[in-house]
């Protein structure tokens, strides 16, 4: 830790807790404006169905609507995070692909009036065979859900790198292993809301987004609107976790009701409707062949990794590959392919997810120790051997600079004496760790920067302008701590303008895990500017050179007479008679290769940097029932330097139970095309009283370009915690998974047949 | 989701309450706790003219002994009926399954009228009028088949009460209030087996008492869940124990408990009612977790539960 800071790397209270806590910050659904109006959305009943004609004519004459729309209002627009994926109109007009997808909305005066409207709007669908399976999906004469899809296969991703099948032949021990995992649910607190007010010209909105730029960008396409009059507004968010980044059929809804009634409009989603129609977690199916040298070295890694992408392609590219990228940034695969298929299906839209990837990820790592066990080799040894170190590149031709891999390992075998443990398994216990990397950020073209203003006011008091967005895991806190450490300024004392298109500058938003890297990195720089300015007037006040003016507590001073100071407020007067404010920019670009392609170009540099960390859970099983539980669970995490180490270890705590605990317990169910548990009760999202003991680790690997050599605050607990609970079970049973959640029916079923080791 | 209209009373006696329900010739439902209730009603499965609170009805609320029985008021809460202390001391497999239930913040708001008489469920039922509708009414919802299991003469919907199960293993009886008068009947006696309208309760009749026998017993509630902190049962078997004998009911399997005496306990009739359990459950594919592993669930359940009061005597 570096101990010549003041702020930073402090345990503050966040700037945002005091509102949250007393429930005084306000949501999008908590937001009235004047004369504003409710919409409704009528959902298909559908999984694939022809769209004949929607009739809103009777639905317009209910006393009390005032606007009523459907795809044949909006403009033709099929929206696609790149180029060749555009196929999502967010209101079709050519046929519905899932059950619960927008279909017409209404606007009216209440609730009850809106949903009386709905009933009176007439659909005439002629039915269309559908397909819910991937496997079948992918079979000639499967029904066609886009007509551009041969045998509906969305995406391809296919990454060749060395001489697989040669290593394979050469290596010491080769498996082969399937593993399955139903799709989660981001299960946020806020389910999905939209305000949209026209009005002048302008479009308003306020939602719950992970980028209000990409935002406002994708709707200015999707209403053909000039992007100056389409102004996405700050609110809070009440959880993203990956489902918020991308524009939302009710975005679109609400806007073009708003625009045809001229009027507010307020769209809530309810529960049911946020699982079954905004964007949920692809099934996947992995397999899974690794090759091993006698001494536990890898040499070969081949994949075949099937994802079920629902009815459109979201951000289908990146999705095919992010598991396979936080794995291969973790460790050495002299030789791999990956063959990634993202399929469409006839079910919901789905996203990127934080915690996306868990049964390629938790079979990756279930597998290797498995491997190990054969050839004596422990797994905390194993994942040393085989993990990167700093300097070395992936086998994408991405560079790591700083890299604490090997000490997260160490520290969290340490502290829970893992090797004992692991040797000493029984039935009905079980010890496991799992290893991911992440990257911090990834390409998004001239979207990858992020930029803040920053101007000092009369009183001393701050005002930081940026583009960056909080979803709820401290996000502003973090960039006012940084704001505060630069120029000595309180906290309190510092006001946050962000996440309004209108006024702030293009950021990645906050799910590429940018938000510190890039993000802090932006603002830091623009403070630095802006104290430069201040230690220019305060050295010329106080006659000594600029390099001997600190800034703390509201003060210049100089450092080696710390009595000879002036208050931080005294210069900006100064500097107001002097006509020169002082107001700064600063501006942060990562280090990313910019050729890179998900799909035509997989390599070359994916990010700034890359977080690391090591997972070990404890599990014990019910030998009886199969019922897992998870008494003690520890998480190291390399979070390159921690801006507030109280936050950081909280969004670990959080990815614990919402990826270790989940491991046991989440996962949506279909009947079909229809989610059967689209609530919280039947899907079971751990709940305070679930939490195992937790010991979260926080390690300090100063990475060279981020901010006071931050990186992210905990996506790999997200990514790994799965892998540590499924290790743990296999530790226990002798056997790996064949698909996640680990309910208690499938673990029964671990111990009464176990796997066969192949050769 | 908003709640449909409905007209909302509250009264102040039990008398009054069925006047109401009279007066709206039966289109009325009575609330409690609105635990059950109130979910059923925002998701358009129940669609009554009037709501009749109960909350205000005073002797509803007490926990009495008469005559070696506890009598306990249908609004006492799950929280403070599991507070109670001859609960504790007297029937530990009704604490278990009173501290089993939901979460504290429920068993605070729920009572154990409601609890006893809440409805049946099924994974294809508790869901949205829009969803219900793209899926196809089933027969609980008026439709003509069951969504779970194919040419289905019947609806396996589970009865998911904690807490029934555990008091017929205690020999309780309810009091029932209505129209025709009042009634006191075995708690194993309510249930008709028919999922689609699981109680033999006439309309317009208040519950108004549990008793149970006051004895001490040893006892047991087993309950199999996938979440701890809050989970219905996907099944559950209570076990209570005096002098030799023993009472042992499976519940979360289908619309009604099922309740076996064992005359005298030994190794073999362990086994007996376990193997008898096992072979009348028929759990079918309506909850999260798959019906075979719910069945082999039931005999596994009995069996522990059984154990588990030879051993400790259920504390
Ligand atoms: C999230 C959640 C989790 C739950 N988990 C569990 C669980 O794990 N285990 C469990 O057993 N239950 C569970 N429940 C069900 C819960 O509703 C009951 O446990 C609760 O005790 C019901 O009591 P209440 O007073 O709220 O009933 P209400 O909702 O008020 O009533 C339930 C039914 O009984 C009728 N009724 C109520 N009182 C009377 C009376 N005196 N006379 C005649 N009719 C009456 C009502 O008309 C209604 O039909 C859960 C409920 C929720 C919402
Ligand atoms: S068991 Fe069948 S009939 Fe009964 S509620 Fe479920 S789907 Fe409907």
């Amino acid at each position: 830790m570096n101990t010549d800071l003041n702020i930073v790397g402090k345990r503050v209270v966040r700037s945002d807790s005091l509102a949250k806590v007393t429930g005084e910050a306000r949501y999008t659904a908590d937001l009235r404006l004047p004369n504003m109006l409710v919409g409704k959305v009528l959902r298909s009943p559908y999984p694939h169905a022809r769209i004949v004609r929607i009739d809103l004519t009777r639905a317009l004459k209910v006393p009390g609507v005032k606007a009523a729309v459907s795809g044949f209002d909006a403009y033709g627009i099929k929206w696609g995070v790149f180029r060749y994926t555009q196929d999502h109109a967010m209101l079709p007009t050519d046929k519905v692909r899932y059950i619960g997808e927008d279909v017409a909305a209404v606007a009216a005066i209440d609730e009850e009036t809106a949903l009386e409207a709905l009933s009176h709007i007439k659909v005439d669908y002629e039915t269309l065979p559908a397909v819910f399976d991937p496997i079948e999906s992918m079979k000639d004469g499967a029904p066609q859900i886009h007509d551009e899809h041969k045998n509906n296969i969305n995406i391809h991703v296919h990454i060749d790198v060395g001489e697989v099948d040669k290593a394979m032949r050469e290596a010491f021990i080769v498996r082969e292993d399937t593993f399955k995992a139903a799709g989660e649910a981001y299960a946020m607190m806020e389910p999905y809301a939209v305000v949209a007010s026209y009005k002048n010209g302008f479009l308003d909105l306020w939602m719950p987004n992970a980028g209000p730029h990409v935002r406002a960008k994708a709707l200015s396409n999707l209403l053909k609107m000039p992007l100056n009059k389409v102004r996405v507004r700050h609110i809070n968010s009440g959880g993203a976790f990956g489902g918020r980044s991308e524009v939302a059929p009710a975005d679109l809804v609400a806007s073009l009701l708003s625009i045809k009634a001229g009027r507010p409009v307020k769209l809530v989603l309810s529960r049911e409707e946020n699982a079954t129609s905004s964007r949920q977690i692809h099934d996947i199916i992995a397999t899974i062949k690794t090759g091993m040298k006698k001494d536990g070295t890898i040499v070969a890694k081949d994949y075949k990794v099937i994802y079920n992408g629902g009815a459109y392609s979201s951000t289908g590219p990146i999705a095919t590959s992010i598991p396979f990228y936080v794995y291969e940034e973790c460790y050495r695969f002299p030789n791999v392919r990956y063959n990634g298929y993202r399929v469409f299906t006839n079910k919901g839209i789905r996203g990127m997810y934080g915690c996306h990837g868990r049964a390629f990820l938790a079979g990756n790592e279930a597998q290797m120790d498995l491997m190990a066990r054969e050839l004596g080799i422990d797994p905390a040894e194993i994942r040393l051997k085989n993990g990167l170190t700093p300097g070395e590149v992936t086998a994408t031709k991405s560079k790591i600079t700083s890299c604490g891999l090997k000490e997260t390992i160490e520290t969290a075998s340490e502290r829970t004496d893992f090797k004992k443990q692991w040797a000493k398994r029984s039935r009905n216990k079980g010890i496991g760790m799992g290893c991911v990397a992440i990257m911090c950020g990834f390409p998004m073209g001239f979207r990858s920067g992020s930029s803040c203003y920053v101007k000092i006011n009369d009183d001393g008091q701050v005002t930081i302008v940026t583009g960056l967005v909080d979803n709820g895991q401290g996000n502003e806190s973090m960039v006012i701590q940084v704001a505060s450490e630069v120029l000595g300024i309180p906290m309190g004392d510092i006001n946050l303008v962000c996440a309004d298109t209108e006024v702030t500058n293009l950021d990645p938003g906050s799910y590429s895990q940018a938000a510190a890297f890039v993000g802090a990195n932006a603002v830091k720089v623009a403070c630095e500017n802006a104290r430069k300015r201040i230690v220019a007037i305060a050295a010329e006040k106080l006659g000594v050179a600029e390099t001997d003016i600190g800034l703390k507590d509201r003060m210049a001073y100089v450092v080696k007479e710390p009595d000879k100071k002036m208050p931080i407020s005294w210069v900006v007067r100064e500097a107001f008679f002097r006509g020169d404010p002082i107001v700064a920019t600063g501006s942060f670009f990562p280090n990313i290769d910019f050729e890179r392609e998900w799909v035509s170009r997989p390599w070359g540099q994916m990010a700034g940097t890359f977080s690391f960390g090591t997972s070990v859970a404890e599990v014990t099983i019910d030998p009886e029932t199969g019922k897992v539980t998870i008494p003690r669970f520890t998480a190291a995490h390399d979070c390159g330097c921690p801006i507030n180490p109280m936050a950081v270890e909280g969004q670990m705590e959080g990815s614990i139970l919402q990826a270790g605990v989940a491991t046991i317990t989440e996962g949506n169910l279909w009947d079909k095309g229809h989610l059967l548990n689209p609530d919280l009760l039947e899907y079971k999202v751990p709940l305070a009283c679930d939490m195992p003991e937790m010991d979260t680790i926080i390690v300090s690997s100063r990475d060279p370009a981020g901010p006071f050599g931050a990186k992210e605050g905990g996506l790999t607990v997200r990514m790994n915690a799965y892998s540590a609970v499924a290790c743990a079970v296999a530790n226990a049973t002798g056997a790996l998974f064949e698909e996640l959640p680990l309910t208690p029916d499938r673990v029964l079923k671990i111990m009464e047949t176990k796997k066969g080791v192949k050769k | 989701m908003i709640l449909p209209q409905f007209e909302y009373h509250k009264v102040q006696s039990v008398a009054g309450a069925i006047a109401l329900y009279r007066k709206y010739k039966g289109k009325a439902r009575y609330c409690a706790g609105g635990t059950d209730l109130i979910p059923l009603l925002k998701q358009r499965l129940s669609a009554p003219a009037a709501v009749i609170d109960l909350k205000g009805i005073d002797e509803l609320k007490t926990i009495t002994r008469r005559k070696g029985v506890l009598i306990i008021g249908a609004n006492v809460t799950l929280f403070d009926l599991k507070n109670d202390p001859i609960v504790r001391e007297h029937f530990p497999a009704l604490f278990q399954s009173l501290d089993a239930t939901s979460c504290e913040t429920l068993q605070m708001r729920g009572t154990i009228g409601g609890n006893i008489l809440q409805d049946t469920r099924c994974i294809q039922y508790n869901k949205s009028l829009e969803w219900r509708t793209s899926r196809g009414f089933c027969f609980k919802m008026g439709g003509k088949a069951c969504n779970v299991v194919l040419n289905a003469q019947a609806c396996f919907s589970n009865y998911c009460s904690d807490n029934a199960p555990a008091l017929i293993t205690l020999s309780a009886k309810v009091r029932l209030k209505g129209l025709k008068g009042e009634r006191t009947v075995d708690l194993e006696k309510i249930f008709s087996g028919n999922g689609k309208a699981p109680f033999t309760v006439e309309p317009g009749e208040v519950l108004t008492a549990i008793l149970i026998p006051l004895k001490k017993t040893e006892g047991v509630y087993e309950k199999l869940r996938v979440r701890d902190s809050m989970d219905y049962p996907l099944v559950d078997a209570a076990v209570s124990m005096a002098g030799g004998k023993a009472r042992v009911c499976i519940g979360g399997i289908g619309p009604a408990p099922r309740l076996y005496v064992i005359k005298n306990m030994d190794e073999n009739t362990i086994r007996d009612t376990a193997d008898k359990a096992y072979a009348d459950a028929k759990p079918v594919a309506n909850t999260t977790i798959s019906a075979a592993y719910r069945k082999k669930m039931v005999s596994t359940l009995v069996k522990r539960a059984i154990k588990r009061v030879l051993k400790e005597g259920g504390r």
